[in-house]
């Protein structure tokens, strides 16, 4: 029993330890916001949260991203460019592998 | 009537896995698993070096086996179907390390070996594992099947809630076939599990958390 609470106790630390990473998805209002270049990828595979961190977790090491939001109803990945920065379709799409998924199409919003 | 569910559950799975059917992340993300099911408890901490590979370590505790195995753990995403509403996979697990049994008799070259495949879409999720363990004096396969469901679908962030079944096979066991209902609990990179092994009369919780 004493197990029990030992591990009932580590798995509620463990999710407020999350507490900061639950905060961590972005609205698509945030990342639209940004002045640089807009991309919508349109992917395959998004069923869970896993799923979406994984994307944020791979485009954010990007100097070019300023900010990543995950549409799992959609299958879409929106990404807001930092102003100047831009990203080719085969880069983007080369990060999506690397998080797991397929890239289907990408739709782009200049910069305004 | 009972063995009847049973066999739809088992149907289900040979069809399409567990709670640790995500040994594979992003390519740099780190993974603490842990499972806890009254016959062992168990620790892997893995790392990912691209999306289709991870290695780590593994340790459990088999109160079942009387033994206690740590080494190293690989897992390989075989194949991953990437389709618009829903996500497959396949795995495989290869353990090898050293395996101490309770009896004092000293540690042993010890090793295991699995495969998991599971099919998901935000409602439904179905999966089986089959994993076969060496540990020195004791052998054992087993096997798991799930089946669940989503009462409702949630966005990235918020609260995912899974109703499962689980139907587990230990040939060796007084009670070979084992059924356990749990609830999955899912938001962001948590993941925690809970449930009720009804012929063991004994608890199940496993936790994810991915970083």
């Amino acid at each position: 029993m004493n197990l029990f609470k030992t591990l009932a106790l580590a798995a509620a630390l463990t999710m407020t330890a999350a507490g900061p990473a639950l905060a961590a998805p972005e609205t698509p209002a945030t990342a639209s916001k940004a002045k640089g270049e807009f991309v919508t990828a349109y992917v395959n595979g998004l069923v869970c949260d896993f799923c979406a961190q994984s994307i944020q977790k791979v485009f954010k090491k990007e100097a070019a991203v300023k900010g990543v939001h995950v549409d799992l109803d959609s299958g879409e990945v929106h990404i807001s460019m930092n102003p100047g920065q831009t990203m080719d379709d085969a880069a983007i799409e080369k990060l999506i592998r690397k998080s797991g998924y397929s890239l289907t199409s990408i739709e782009r919003e200049a910069a305004e | 009537m009972p063995s009847k569910f049973i066999a739809a559950g088992l149907a289900l799975a040979a069809l399409a896995a567990p709670a640790s059917a995500r040994p594979v992340s992003y390519a740099g993300g780190w993974t603490v698993m842990q499972d806890n099911n009254g016959m062992y408890s168990s620790l892997h901490l893995h790392y990912s070096p691209t999306a289709t590979d991870s290695i780590g370590l593994y340790t459990e505790n088999n109160w079942d086996m009387d033994t206690v195995f740590t080494g190293l753990q690989y897992n390989r995403l075989v194949k991953r179907w990437n389709a618009p509403k829903s996500q497959g996979n396949l795995y495989l697990k290869l353990g090898a390390g050293a395996a101490d049994p309770y009896d004092g008799g000293g540690q042993r070259a010890a090793g295991l070996a699995g495969l998991a495949a599971d099919w998901e879409t935000r409602r439904v999720f179905v999966s089986y594992d089959v994993r076969a363990r060496d540990y020195g004096t004791d052998q054992s396969v087993s096997h798991a099947a799930r089946f669940g469901l989503a009462p409702y679908v949630a966005g990235y962030g918020d609260l995912h809630t899974w109703a499962m079944l689980q139907v587990e096979h230990h040939p060796e066991a007084d009670n070979p076939v084992q059924v356990t209902p749990l609830l999955r609990l899912f938001t962001g990179p948590v993941l925690v599990e809970a449930g009720y092994t009804l012929e063991e009369d004994r608890f199940l919780l496993n936790w994810i958390y991915r970083f």
